[in-house]
């Protein structure tokens, strides 16, 4: 066991946890942030995606002693107010959502995209989001919500 | 219940100190991005004692202009290989390959030493390292050396046993291409993949490099195909003629009618590219 001091939705937490213990693991089981998915837990689904310092990664595949010094955000830190994130918004405006398990992570990875780049084409998007896999929507409405969520960002920046 | 067995975590500072727990550890592994090692250790019989995470060493990190080259940290991430302009301008068929293997947060996670460390012969990197003549920094208990990438990839046993420091890459591949092939989508894993480097004068191309990847053995150099376009002139390549040096390259190799048919596509394609291409 080791002590580590994690920046989890701009809040810190010092946690006693096991050297092998993931970071899914801990999000999940030792502090309730649902949000990130159990899936494939091989990284090919995305389901279980945070950001790390803004960059979308997978928490099925890294240690939690890893994530130290690091920024951690998961989907319950992307309104911390209560209020949605353009990114949210713009998916259940385009209906982009349909059981909602691929959604935390498909709103991560948008949201890592937009931080980076305000104006993505749809092969910038569809290449941002090539690591989440959704059984539910085509991908065509995902898409739209991510346009759309682009122009809404730049009315308000 | 745990998804993984227990193992003790060290995060060393420096080479030395990662050489020194390598040595005293009973099973130990290193982990750089984890995307190969976490993945395994779900599955693994054998299970290791010791983890050895290289994330906190310095001389890992970094991508730099040496004046002499570029260095390139073992544990600079794919996506900051790919995306990075230094090596876009001198080793652009790195930056493409960078670009292609797995997804986008896989790039943000895996490390070109990882890539190349785990030495399995279908991962992108090393064709792309052969192709631009790269050299690999190794820290191993036998001392500290600078190896080919050719030389490094044919390691064994215990030769194999260190830690990869940094890449160097001294010549200068303005262009570069990078073809691959996967069995469904575009993320899969390569089939085969083709890796092209040189330099651009007005009398013609210049150290040509061009590198397979069959992902069933060793990247395999193409002499003849390199003997062919070196110092020729881009409008004079002949699509088949590059083709069939290609098939003569390959001819000991055994290799299946699908990834021949492949790779001859690619060379085709490559030639149709230099001649299109202005600068
Ligand atoms: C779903 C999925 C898809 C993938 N698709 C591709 C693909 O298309 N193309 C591709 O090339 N790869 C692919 N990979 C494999 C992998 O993600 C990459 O090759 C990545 O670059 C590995 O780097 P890493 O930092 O995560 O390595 P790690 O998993 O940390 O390490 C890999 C190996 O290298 C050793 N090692 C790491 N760093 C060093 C070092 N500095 N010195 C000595 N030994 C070291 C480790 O001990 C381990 O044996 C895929 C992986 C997954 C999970
Ligand atoms: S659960 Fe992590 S990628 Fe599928
Ligand atoms: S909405 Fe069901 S998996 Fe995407």
């Amino acid at each position: 066991m080791k002590t580590v001091t994690l920046d989890i939705n701009q809040k810190t937490c010092v946690l006693e946890v096991r050297d092998s213990e993931l970071l899914i693991e801990t999000l999940r089981d030792r502090l309730g942030l649902l949000g990130t998915k159990y899936s494939c837990l091989e990284g090919d689904c995305g389901a279980c995606t945070v950001l790390l310092d803004g960059n979308n990664v997978l928490s099925c595949l890294i240690l939690t002693l890893e994530a130290e010094g690091r920024k951690i955000t998961t989907i319950e830190g992307m309104s911390p107010g209560g209020e949605l994130h353009p990114v949210q918004q713009a998916f259940i405006d385009a209906g982009a959502v349909q059981c909602g398990f691929c959604t935390p992570g498909m709103v991560l990875a948008s949201k890592a995209l937009l931080d980076k780049n305000s104006h993505p084409d749809k092969e910038d998007i569809v290449r941002a989001l090539d690591g989440n896999l959704c059984r539910c929507t085509g991908y065509v409405r995902i898409v739209e919500a991510v346009t759309a969520a682009a122009k809404a960002m730049e009315k308000t920046s | 219940m745990a998804i993984l067995k227990d193992f003790q975590y060290h995060a060393p500072e420096s080479v030395d100190e990662a050489l020194d727990l390598l040595r005293r550890s009973g099973k130990p592994v290193l982990l750089a991005g984890g995307t190969f090692v976490l993945n395994t250790l779900k599955k693994a019989v054998a299970y290791p004692t010791d983890v050895i995470a290289l994330r906190k060493i310095k001389a890992l990190q970094g991508i730099a202009d040496t004046g002499e080259g570029i260095s390139i940290g073992a544990m600079t991430l794919l996506s900051d290989i790919a995306s990075s302009p230094l090596i876009r301008e001198r080793a652009s068929v790195l930056a493409r390959a960078a670009a292609c293997v797995a997804t986008t947060p896989l790039r943000h996670m895996g490390t070109i030493g990882g890539n190349v460390a785990s030495r399995f012969f279908w991962v992108d990197l090393p064709a792309a390292l052969v192709a631009v003549g790269a050299k690999v920094e190794w820290a191993a208990g036998s001392g500290k050396k600078v190896l080919d990438i050719e030389k490094f990839l044919a390691l064994k046993g215990p030769d194999a046993k260190g830690i990869l420091v940094r890449f160097l890459i001294a010549e200068k591949h303005p262009v570069g291409e990078y073809f691959r092939h996967t069995q469904a989508m575009e993320v899969d894993l390569p089939l085969a993949a083709l890796a092209f480097a040189a330099r651009k004068q007005a009398d013609g191309l210049k150290d040509v490099r061009l590198v397979v990847n069959t992902a069933l053995s060793p990247v395999v150099r193409l002499k003849s195909v390199e003997s062919l376009f070196e110092n020729t002139k881009t409008s004079r390549l002949k699509e088949k003629e590059a083709a069939a040096a290609l098939r003569r390259d390959l001819e000991g190799g055994k290799l299946d009618d699908y990834r021949l048919q492949c790779l001859c596509g690619d060379m085709e394609a490559l030639v149709e590219r230099l001649k299109r291409a202005k600068t």
